[in-house]
């Protein structure tokens, strides 16, 4: 499975495409791709372009684990926790982050 | 409109031009007798039927000394267009005065036509054809209506166009034309003005040869067909109202392609195009011949007497057509993607080292966070495809660090003048 | 050191508005991301993996306290108490916003600091031994031709677009604590016949995925005509370097492609034709520029030796630290010391804004209000008294900064790697912290002596992994870090490149297979005195590779 993934152009923060358009903080509560549904990812990811404020959108590839979306790719998945040594939180959407296609 | 007092009956000209035969009218002259025609049209052909419209250009003064000469009280209609150089509205009244000219009128355009296509008077911009159209042909063409014939400055060596040009013509809608200077050149005009003292235009000494209305007149370069800074690359070579007299030509002309090229403060129109596959080196012209293709073929582009260009793409060496940049009237340097540094050494190369001092225009992919890097490169002109870029060029607002610590370019502080790197940047060119 | 003029204050002022403009634009829509990427990235701001990261400047690692303490105050304001400090002597902020950055930069200037080509395909920032001034065995101190450097490098019009990033490090000592061989362009202060010091240049070196030791291009370019050479090197790479590959863009492929001696012969023809023109460096205005960096007022003192094996007895940690931490001074009665920003178990480089108001504290009250920060992600007080070591280290223990193993095994250079880095491939920091707990006790760092080890999270080699005296690079297979070892890499004028010794290790696995590495140097040096570099090159790497991998 897939899902799209960015940074939110006024925090830098990563972010996730939710099923309702809105690109949300949580992995977790990202949209599933399946395999047959690339029209329609490809879809989401134009309209993210086009509204500029979703930086260096890309597709990942998931899996589902014990109800908890996990990213393949290491790199996804400290993206997703954030930092582990030094560990810290991750960036917060700011109040004017909330960015919907 | 002033000048509607005389209501002609054109078809007497007609009649007259055909009686005489339109072959034998023009035998009758020795080519450089330019009074003989202008007195036959003046007191006999078209006795109190004939006009001038002047454009109290750089070249003026010699037909309006002839018609001075013949009757000072013939008709001379100015197109008050209100985009003349203020230069041009002051030689009119220089040359009333010294050559007695007691009949001069200004044509100004209407009001309502104005507020209507033109309300902020950058038509020009956009769509000159119509600027002219609503600026020349509309005011005129109640008055053409009113004269059997008309005396025009054209001359053969103008264009490529005017090649063949009579002393007497039939225009289409059966009035007379008069072309005193056709078969006058540049220097037999100037050696008139010479010989008879004629006022210059102010602006002929910095470089305008051919004087129209400020927006659309640029410096022609030397050796430079003196219209070519007319409507420079606008395609458009002929004002509406040299055509014809019935209006019927100048119609207003979809909108032209917006200006690209910036150059000297302003958007301007490009008299240049790019290379194309299967252009002759000998005979292309205002054409950006592309630095291998220049190679290829040099002796037929030194050959060749029209205004060239020179494209210089990134790994281009210029210091391989060293001898030859004085040839070119403008040289592009291509920048593929803006992250493409390389056109910037070229820059220098050519202005610092290799004492090229034309035309350097930047083309490709100008924007506007590099024209202030440019233009320390010796850059000049840019042709800019991207909209933002071209509004802050408009606007006057491009994102610039004024001073800088490094010497580049021509003009540097003195050696051992303190702070030793360091200057402002001059003023925007 | 160097102070702006009203000139220097203004352009910084005009760089800093037209990034806010930039800045602007892309927060209306106007510039979209590709357009705006390298305009961020010329003012060091990037898009890593969490958020924005900025990378500010510190010139020739020179800092003042007041300096130290507007970092502190950023680091508290706009970022989350913390900043990093990175192998270019620069400092990196993690968390910044990107509304915030032009106040950031408003904040930076009126400190006389910036961002400015902390990025990009330009002239970066100019490195230079981190004892620059001070050291004893200094021929000449570089920073007023560092400076002289800076303000030519600075948004130079004609090399903000080069083919890929260049650096420039400088150094006038002998002993080379700048890693010039490593970098674009190296410049070692050299003397010849007629006893004048110059410029000894070499260029091509670099790091990254085609490590390359630099070449000597020439031997003596006297200080009036090097700014003529250094441009007649960029014109020549700028023209010329690669751009159809980023990963062949460097001037150190041109260098290995074309050959020393036709990129010489490249440069000395355009060295002739500006050679003597507007770039000639007039004496004076080094002198000018020099006059910045005269020497603080030192008192004179007399030569005061250090009596560490009474003072080991008394308080060992502080022992510890005047053995590894104190550097010599060329002034009777002064010392120049590191502090480490290595604490066992610590991410190497960061430090806490309280932390920085400590050592800008220290500066101003010991060391003429001068800091710098090492290559090596250590921060320095240049000229501090002898009489004042005491103080000093107690005032570095109240701010957790007493950590007395420079340039021991546990202080290691680390980039930020996965953690943080967008372009990362593998964790670095927690491998850091793994390997500086198992190495954690003194008396066994003492023991090894010194050491360094370098790690990177990819192979763009932020971490100087290639010379490690042990370098560790990891590297992704298969959804799982892996990290290869590599041997026998230096930075020093006796450069070298490390080898990689085998396949790599699962992270778990690193700190073992870094003692086994230990215990065989340990086991095979001839005496206490062969430091591990030494014993490598004398061993070659069979025994290592044994311990690592076991007999084939």
């Amino acid at each position: 499975m897939e899902i799209l993934t960015g940074n939110e152009l006024l925090s830098g923060a990563a972010v996730y495409l939710d099923a309702d358009g809105n690109w949300v903080a949580e992995i977790d509560r990202a949209r599933l791709f399946a395999k047959d549904e690339a029209e329609a990812r490809d879809a989401a990811i134009a309209a993210s372009k086009a509204t500029g404020r979703i930086v260096g959108v890309e597709i990942e590839t998931v899996k589902m684990v014990d109800g908890r979306v996990v990213a393949d790719r290491i790199r996804e998945r400290i993206r997703a926790e954030g930092p582990t040594a030094p560990a810290f939180p991750r960036q917060e959407l700011g109040e004017d982050g909330h960015v919907s296609i | 409109m002033t000048a509607a007092s005389k209501i002609a009956a054109a078809p007497v000209a007609q009649d007259k031009l055909r009686a005489l035969g339109i072959m034998a009218l023009n035998g009758m002259f020795d080519e450089m007798d330019a009074l003989g025609v202008l007195r036959q049209a003046a007191t006999e052909l078209l006795a109190g039927d004939i006009a001038i419209v002047s454009s109290f250009g750089a070249d003026s003064a010699v037909l309006l000394h002839l018609v001075a000469q013949v009757d000072p009280s013939m008709p001379v209609f100015f197109l008050e267009t209100g985009k003349h150089f203020p230069e041009t509205l002051a030689y009119v009244e220089t040359l009333k005065r010294q050559l007695g000219l007691i009949n001069v009128t200004a044509l100004h355009p209407d009001p309502a036509d104005l507020a209507r296509f033109d309300p902020d008077g950058t038509l020009w911009e956009t769509d000159p054809d119509s600027c002219c159209h609503i600026r020349k042909t509309e005011p005129l063409e109640p008055i053409t209506e009113q004269f059997g014939g008309w005396v025009t400055g054209r001359k053969r060596f103008q264009t490529r166009e005017r090649g063949v040009l009579p002393h007497f013509e039939l225009t289409s809608d059966d009035r007379i034309k008069i072309n005193p200077l056709a078969y006058f050149s540049d220097a037999d005009v100037n050696a008139y003005k010479a010989e008879h003292g004629l006022p210059e235009h102010p602006l002929y000494a910095v470089g305008y040869k051919s004087i129209g209305c400020a927006p659309c007149t640029s410096i022609v370069a030397e050796g430079e067909d003196p219209r070519a800074g007319r409507w420079r690359g606008l395609n458009k070579k002929e004002c509406g109202i040299h055509f014809d007299f019935n209006g019927a030509i100048a119609k207003p002309m979809a909108a032209t392609a917006e200006l690209k090229l910036f150059k000297d403060g302003a958007f301007t129109a490009d008299p240049f195009r790019a290379w194309a596959e299967g252009d002759d080196p000998a005979s292309v012209r205002y054409t950006h011949v592309p630095l291998p293709e220049f190679l290829a073929a040099r002796d037929a582009f030194l050959a060749n007497p029209h205004p060239l260009g020179l494209l210089v793409s990134s790994g281009d060496k210029v210091e391989n057509v060293e001898g030859d940049l004085s040839r070119f009237a403008s040289i592009a340097v291509r920048f593929p993607a803006f992250t493409d540094g390389r056109g910037y050494s070229t820059g220098r190369l050519l202005s610092e080292r290799l004492g090229y001092g034309g035309e350097l225009r930047a083309v490709g992919d100008v924007l506007q966070d590099q024209i202030p890097l440019m233009r320390r490169c010796g850059f000049n002109a840019f042709v800019v495809e991207h909209e933002p870029t071209r509004k802050a060029l408009r606007e006057g607002r491009l994102p610039e660090v004024s001073i800088f610590y490094q010497p580049v370019g021509t003009t540097e502080v003195p050696l051992g003048t303190r702070p030793y790197l360091r200057r402002a940047a001059p003023a925007t060119r | 050191m160097y102070r702006y003029d009203e000139f220097d204050a203004a352009f910084v002022r005009e760089r800093t508005a037209q990034f806010s403009d930039q800045v602007n634009r892309r927060l209306t829509g106007e510039l979209n991301e590709d357009q705006f990427r390298p305009l961020r990235l010329m003012n060091g701001l990037y898009l890593q993996l969490h958020a924005y990261m900025l990378r500010v400047a510190v010139p020739y690692g020179t800092l003042s306290g007041r300096q130290m303490r507007k970092l502190a105050h950023i680091a508290r304001t706009y970022d989350r108490g913390y900043g990093h400090f990175t192998t270019r002597q620069n400092i990196q902020f993690n968390w910044p916003r990107l509304k915030d950055v032009p106040e950031i930069l408003a904040e930076l200037a009126s400190v006389e600091m910036h961002a400015i080509q902390t990025s990009g395909n330009c002239i970066r920032n100019v490195t230079t031994d981190q004892f620059a001034g001070a050291a004893a065995d200094e021929i000449i101190d570089p920073r007023p031709v560092a400076e002289i450097i800076r303000q030519w490098s600075s948004l130079h019009p004609e090399f903000s677009y080069l083919p890929r990033k260049f650096k420039i490090a400088i150094t006038g000592a002998p002993a080379d604590r700048a890693a010039i061989r490593f970098h674009d362009i190296g410049l070692q202060a050299a003397t010849n016949a007629a006893g004048d010091v110059g410029w000894e240049v070499w260029v091509g070196g670099g790091l990254g995925r085609t490590p390359m030791i630099g070449k000597m291009i020439n031997g003596f370019v006297p200080n009036e005509h090097l700014l003529a050479y250094l441009e007649s090197i960029l014109r020549v790479y700028n023209r010329y370097g690669r751009r159809d590959n980023k990963y062949k863009a460097r001037i150190k492929i041109l260098v290995h492609e074309e050959g020393l001696e036709t990129i010489k012969a490249q440069v000395e023809a355009e060295f002739s034709e500006v050679r003597g023109g507007v770039l000639t460096l007039p004496q004076e205005e080094l002198d000018r520029i020099g006059s910045y960096f005269a020497p603080p007022s030192f008192e004179d003192l007399p030569a005061t030796p250090i009596d560490i094996a009474r003072e080991t007895i008394l308080d060992p940690a502080y022992g510890r630290w005047l053995d590894n931490n104190i550097f010599s001074h060329y002034r009777p009665g002064y010392a120049s010391v590191t502090i480490s920003l290595k604490p066992i178990g610590g991410a190497p480089g960061d430090a806490t804004d309280a932390q920085m108001e400590a050592v800008a504290d220290l500066a101003e009250r010991y060391s003429f209000d001068e800091l710098r920060v090492s290559h090596e992600q250590n921060l320095v007080l240049p000229h501090v008294r002898v009489a004042d070591l005491r103080a000093v280290y107690d005032g570095l223990v109240e701010a957790g900064l007493a950590e007395g193993n420079a340039g021991l095994i546990t202080d290691m250079i680390a980039c930020p790697g996965l953690d943080f880095c967008a372009l990362a491939n593998a964790r670095s920091i927690p491998i850091a912290q793994a390997i500086s707990h198992k190495f954690a006790a003194p008396e066994r760092q003492a023991e090894i002596g010194d050491l360094k080890i370098k790690i990177s999270g990819c192979i763009n080699a932020c971490g100087h992994h290639h010379v490690g005296h042990i370098g560790i690079l990891g590297v992704e297979k298969k959804g799982t870090e892996l990290y290869q070892i590599t041997l026998g890499g230096d930075g020093t004028e006796h450069a070298s490149v490390g080898k990689i010794l085998g396949p790599g290790f699962v992270a778990d696995a690193v700190p073992d297979a870094i003692e086994r590495l230990v215990d065989v140097y340990l086991g095979r040096r001839e005496t206490p005195d062969e430091p591990f570099i030494a014993t490598v090159r004398r061993l070659g790497d069979a025994p290592f590779k044994e311990a690592l991998y076991g007999t084939t």
